[in-house]
């Protein structure tokens, strides 16, 4: 699939996927980078201007309403009628999908206890926090039982407490037999939920693979450690010299990547965590101080710049697709 | 997400349960695209279930929701939150009423001297301003139709209903039939307040059922340019202001509070090509039973009609026109074409 906007941004290159049923697939990639405009082709609110995008089996141009009765889509923005309650939203939902009467009532209630907004069904969605919006959201998206839904960014905005709920419900239909499309900035969202991802960057997709192939490209987890007394153009630098004891071999052996960082260095190793201590006491018998450390799992910087040898600016990235290519056409 | 330990969790257990088709692929290989989700999603179609276990095979929903289901969900929607959005209810209705009191009040002496000379003849002023105030309502609702389609479109549920297996006709008439109901609702309760404070509608009940429809009539081009301004804007308070600035000065020079003739020469100009006028008059030929209309003179229909006939004429060429362009805008605005 390909889409350019009439100004000729080129939002979406051509990208080439298949997602079979019952996965829980992932659309990783920073702001700008397509995912939207990707998701929103799929769930036909935009026509492709190129190639062919076929959804449930029908196609999304010629097939619009057949593909939008066999889908759920929950977009960026929480989209739930303030005015209305909880249940009023997703009766709306259930007589919009054509959700036959008989099963209406039953599936709205069914709905309620799997947001857990049983309890606030009556009141309006005005009055309901973020995290809830967001769940009730959901539910108008299941209403009628897609056997698809696409999920844009559905837990941006939202605190780690109420993220965790939302991925937890999402776990619970995908087990239960649904495939959910989602995009995500978060490497850890898509690392926790995902069977498979793919990274798009620049409208392309530029790797596939599942969460842990993904985190394989960049080596394992990473030791951030800050040494004192770092001089630019110091010849004894000891960061320079922190660097060459990490690179040894007789720590983290000789898959270990080593670089120097502005305060100290940065080892990206499958066994970071297991010998990080031993590298810090190499450090302290070479007299060199360290002043802090850190071991974390990679980010989605990290598999970015292991995949694209690029580093992620969220600056350049924070734009949208129209707001991407001014400096592009002021350079020309 | 930094030193997340659970993550290595997760990701083994995500990894298990991971059905790859290998690595990155090329740049140049997404050139021809054969869209991949056909193959799966029409394979699985006739024995796919999903949460709840209600899900039944495709092939059963198709049929989908009649036209008229699809009206009636869009329509109560609407009247649910019309009814709940005390700003829309008690603000389209206070308004008017106060227009209503304080001009019979602090103008009703000196108003009734210029009305008593022009065509209305010998009639109280709270009589001859019941129909204009009428139309103001039917006005004030109507600028309400923009705004409650870019409320939608900025908390992202006019999207979230494009994408949702309805009639996109179906949908927008749903939410003007909603409207037009309030505005039904709000020109009866002005007609009997003004009973109430002493104005009579001559041509009796089938008159103020005719002054209803003319408040039909006249509201819809307006509502029409209400979406119109909403739909090009996409912002809510250039919707509201773009329907106010409109809304007032074209009150004020029609023949709505005073006759043509209490005016000076340049309003009477600018009052025979303001749409206000023309639907001032029709209601107000039926609240007196008599051909008020000045602006144009008509005299082949006889009678009330002599009002009624030209400015219907010119109220639905309006509709017509102001219509058009407003289901033109709608249908770009919910298109999947890409602009």
């Amino acid at each position: 699939m390909e889409l350019t906007y009439a100004d000729g941004t080129e939002a979406v290159k051509g990208i080439d996927l298949a997602v079979p049923e019952g996965e829980f697939f992932g659309f990783l990639g920073p702001n700008g980078a397509g995912k939207t405009t990707t998701i929103k082709t799929f769930a036909t609110l935009l026509a492709p201007t190129g190639g062919s995008i076929t959804v449930n089996g029908y196609d999304v141009r010629s097939e619009a309403r057949r593909v939008r009765e066999t889908i759920g889509y929950m977009a960026q923005e929480t989209s739930v009628d303030q005015e209305l309650t909880a249940r009023e939203n997703i009766r709306f939902a259930a007589q919009a999908y054509g959700v036959p009467k008989s099963e209406r009532a039953d599936r709205i209630e069914e709905l309620l206890d799997l947001v857990d907004l049983a309890d606030v069904a009556d009141k309006r969605a005005g009055e309901f926090s973020g995290g809830m919006k967001k769940r009730l959201d959901a539910a108008t998206a299941l209403v009628h039982s897609p056997p698809l839904v696409f999920l844009d960014e559905p837990t941006t905005g939202l605190d780690p407490k109420a993220r965790n709920r939302l991925w937890e419900y999402f776990e619970r239909i995908n087990e239960r037999g649904t495939t959910l499309f989602l995009t995500t900035q978060y490497l850890e969202e898509a690392d926790q939920l995902c069977d498979r991802i793919s990274v798009i960057l620049d409208g392309e997709i530029v790797a596939t693979g599942s969460p842990m192939e993904l985190k394989r490209r960049v080596g394992g987890e990473i030791l951030d450690v800050e040494v004192a007394g770092s001089e630019p153009g110091d010849t004894h630098d000891p960061r320079e010299r922190a660097a060459d004891i990490a690179r040894t071999g007789d720590v983290f052996g000789a898959d270990a990547d080593v670089a120097v960082t502005d305060d100290g260095v940065t080892v990206t190793s499958e066994r970071a965590r297991q010998h990080g201590t031993d590298l810090l006491v190499a450090l302290r018998d070479a007299g060199i101080t360290v002043t802090g450390f850190n071991i974390r799992a990679p980010t989605l910087d990290d598999v970015f710049l292991a995949i694209t040898g690029e580093e992620l600016d969220s600056e350049d990235r924070s734009a949208d697709p129209g707001d991407v290519t001014g400096p592009e056409v002021t350079a020309e | 997400m930094s030193d997340d330990a659970d993550t290595r969790d997760s990701a083994a257990r995500s990894d298990d349960g991971a059905r790859t088709d290998g690595g990155p692929r090329p740049a140049d290989d997404s050139a021809h695209t054969d869209g991949g989700l056909a193959s799966e999603a029409s394979q699985t179609s006739s024995e796919l279930r999903s949460d709840g276990g209600t899900a039944r095979p495709t092939g059963d929903r198709l049929s989908g929701n009649s036209f008229l289901g699809d009206f009636w969900v869009n329509f109560v929607r609407w009247n649910l939150k019309a009814v709940r959005n005390p700003f829309v209810v008690v603000g389209s209705l206070v308004q008017p009423i106060i227009f209503l009191v304080l001009f019979t009040q602090v103008f009703g002496q000196i108003a009734t001297g210029a009305i008593s000379g022009g065509a209305a003849g010998d009639i109280t002023y709270e009589t001859f301003l019941l129909p204009a105030i009428a139309m103001q309502v039917s006005l004030a609702a109507a600028a309400g139709s923009g705004i409650g389609l870019v409320n939608d479109m900025e908390e992202g549920l006019f999207e979230k209903t494009l994408v949702m297996p309805m009639s996109r006709s179906a949908m927008f008439l749903g939410k003007t039939a909603a409207e037009i109901l309030r505005i039904v609702v709000q020109i009866a309760i002005i007609l009997g307040l003004g009973t109430l404070l002493g104005a009579n509608v001559a041509t009796g009940f089938v008159g103020a059922v005719g002054i209803v429809l003319i408040g039909i009539c006249f509201s819809l081009w307006f509502v029409a340019l209400s979406n119109i301004i909403a739909v090009v804007t996409r912002d809510q308070e250039s919707t509201i202001i773009g329907a106010n600035l409109l809304q007032f000065p074209l009150l004020f020079v029609s023949t709505a509070f005073l006759p043509l003739s209490a005016m000076p020469d340049w309003i009477q100009t600018v009052a025979t090509v303001n749409p206000i006028t023309y639907g001032v008059d029709a209601a107000r030929a039926l609240m007196l039973d008599q051909d008020v209309m000045t602006v144009i003179e008509v005299t082949r229909f006889g009678g009330i009609w002599d009002t009624l006939v030209p400015a219907l004429v010119i109220l639905v060429a309006l509709d017509v026109l102001f219509g058009g362009i407003a289901v033109y805008l709608l249908n770009r605005a919910s298109s999947s074409d890409v602009q």
